[in-house]
């Protein structure tokens, strides 16, 4: 059978147009899609069965029982900390947020370690940002600063930017010029009109070096800018007023490194400058499938997109001290529950090896590295492949995923319902 | 030889990301890219291997060479070998230094651990049956 339509579940560019060709509830092709989407519906091995760690070893656990001791875990604790939500739909994050209500938890989601700067830098000056249906019709000029869609959107150029046809940018290629800004000569960088490798840490000093071209003071600017050469900037600032439509996406290579979301500020604020000669938006590239939801999600239930503590009964944000990654630093929670992402791996072993101190539960569909730091692991669908629900794309346009085959796995919204009517005295949120 | 860790998202880490037990993912992962220049003063050759020390630990990694990568850089795919050694440490953002991690690099003849040794290194234990 040939499902159309199917939406790629993997990375922020939610992909609504791959073409998937299932058998005896198997999938057995995909078309369209690049190659980390052929492997996310491909090589989807999952955990069989909820397991439970002993002793000794690893033994297979009912579901029943699994929820029930998860319950009993997240009710005894005195800090629990809800943590993940990127790659499941946001059925499941609105009910993670109101389980973290209930108990007083603290509830961060992956964009803590990639896009959490980006959101700083937007509560302080905004977002002047707009669809990628926007940038594919109209933009002429791109900017990928600290990014490596090739890599990690391998189809962002083609259905957004470089390679895609718009209605007022026909010759894709012919008319839209590609900068690409990073330290390292990336296959990004390869394929630019102009690349600009600029000195690690070096970021914040180049967009204020821009801004100040773009207001016309070239003068005050030296030879070379964290390796940039003054005649090299001169020339993208004018690349950039002279665009029609020109559109920033920024990668981790800016909220990761020095200066973390000031470099977004300052980005931010040189868009602002280049407004005034041309339309210029900004926009981060968002990972992980439905990282965008949980922000959103988060944040019409509580106010704050990620870093929710609700142990004072009400939602506090306090970046710095209730992520995450500071809370399992400090060894402050006493039980964690780990959902659609794998902390494990991708945390400081610091922050890691708390997880191994403490009762921690993990939902997802696959095993990771998490898994082996948990003391119950439970496998659920996976969103997008057999499981339906709502995802945000990385410029916030919510999209359905579908439902494809049926695998026998419950949902985890399901389980979470389970756990928290448990947690609830059988009342559901 | 002292050097700046940097790390990020590859299309090979991407497609293995959901099966952290396989070798590929391994392979892939415990990957670090050097300049060839940098290489050559370390007198190591692609496949060879270096062990990465930090503050907060040490990790053996296998050295290839891309000449995209800044001298006095490393780059390593997101993931379990470079955590090993990346402080956790946030300076009030909730985001760790996952690209301006100061590092020390020399050759060595120890093995690479698989994720779930680094896993059990850290008080896991590893789940293999699947
Ligand atoms: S670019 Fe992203 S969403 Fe699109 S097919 Fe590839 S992994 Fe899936």
């Amino acid at each position: 059978m040939i499902e159309r339509d199917v939406v790629c579940p993997f990375c922020g560019c939610l992909c609504d147009d791959l073409e998937l060709e299932t058998e005896g509830g198997k999938i057995v092709k995909v078309q369209n899609g690049c190659s980390l989407a052929e492997s996310t519906f491909m090589n989807d091995t999952r955990l069989p069965a909820p397991i439970r760690r002993t002793e000794t070893g690893w033994e297979d656990i009912s579901y029943n029982e699994a929820i029930k001791e998860t319950a009993e875990i997240l009710r005894d604790a005195d800090r629990p900390l809800l943590y993940g939500w990127s790659s499941t739909h946001g059925e499941a994050q609105s009910i993670g947020v109101h389980i973290a209500e209930l108990i007083g938890a603290v509830i961060d989601n992956t964009s803590t370690v990639c896009h959490g700067p980006s959101i700083l830098a937007i509560q302080e000056v905004g977002h002047p940002g707009c669809t990628l249906g926007q940038v594919k019709n109209r933009a002429d000029v791109i900017i990928y600063w600290g990014a490596n869609p090739v890599e990690a959107h391998p189809r962002h150029m083609s259905r957004y930017t470089t390679y895609a046809t718009g209605f007022f940018v026909p010759e894709a290629r012919r008319e839209r010029t590609v900068i690409v800004v990073d330290t390292r000569r990336t296959d990004t960088a390869n394929i630019a009109d102009e690349f600009v490798q600029i000195e690690r840490g070096g970021d914040y000093a180049v967009f204020s070096a821009l801004r100040a071209i773009v207001r016309g003071n070239a003068s005050v600017i030296p030879r070379k800018v964290a390796g940039v050469s003054k005649e090299q900037l001169i020339r993208i600032a004018e690349i950039c007023k002279k665009a029609k439509f020109g559109a920033i996406f920024f990668g981790l290579g800016l909220t990761m490194s020095r200066g973390k979301y000031k470099n977004i500020r300052n980005a931010i604020e040189l868009t602002d400058e280049l407004n005034r000669h041309t339309k210029f938006v900004i926009s981060p590239l968002r990972g992980h499938g439905n990282v965008y939801g949980s922000n959103e999600v988060f944040t019409w239930m509580t106010g704050y997109p990620f870093a929710v503590d609700f142990a004072r009964g009400i939602a506090f944000y306090n970046p710095g001290e209730t992520t995450a990654v500071d809370i399992l630093r400090r060894g402050e929670c006493d039980a964690a529950l780990i959902v659609a992402s794998d902390p494990g791996a991708n945390f400081p072993r610091a922050a890691a090896a708390h997880l191994a101190k403490i009762p921690t539960v993990v939902i997802d569909p696959h095993v990771n590295a998490t898994t082996a730091l948990s003391r119950i692991h439970i496998p659920c669908t996976a969103a997008g492949i057999d499981a339906a629900g709502t995802a945000y794309r990385m410029d916030g346009v919510p999209i359905r995923l579908k439902k494809v085959i049926d695998r026998g796995y419950p949902d985890d919204a399901e389980i979470l319902k389970k756990i928290y009517d448990l947690l609830n005295g059988g009342m559901g949120p | 030889m002292k050097c700046i860790l940097n790390t990020g998202r590859t299309v090979p880490q991407g497609a293995s990301v959901e099966h952290k037990g396989s070798e590929l993912y391994s392979t892939v992962a415990s990957a670090c890219f050097l300049n060839p220049v940098d290489m050559m003063m370390l007198g190591i050759e692609n496949g060879d291997r270096v062990r990465v020390t930090t503050p907060a630990g040490h990790i053996v990694l296998t050295a290839r060479p891309a000449e995209g990568v800044a001298r006095g850089e490393i780059f390593v795919a997101i993931g379990p070998y470079a955590n090993h050694i990346i402080s956790s440490e946030t300076h009030g953002t909730g985001m760790p230094d996952f690209k301006s991690q100061s590092v020390d690099v020399e050759p060595t003849e120890e093995p690479i651990k698989s994720v779930g040794e680094l896993m059990e290194a850290i008080g896991g234990l590893r789940y293999d049956r699947t």
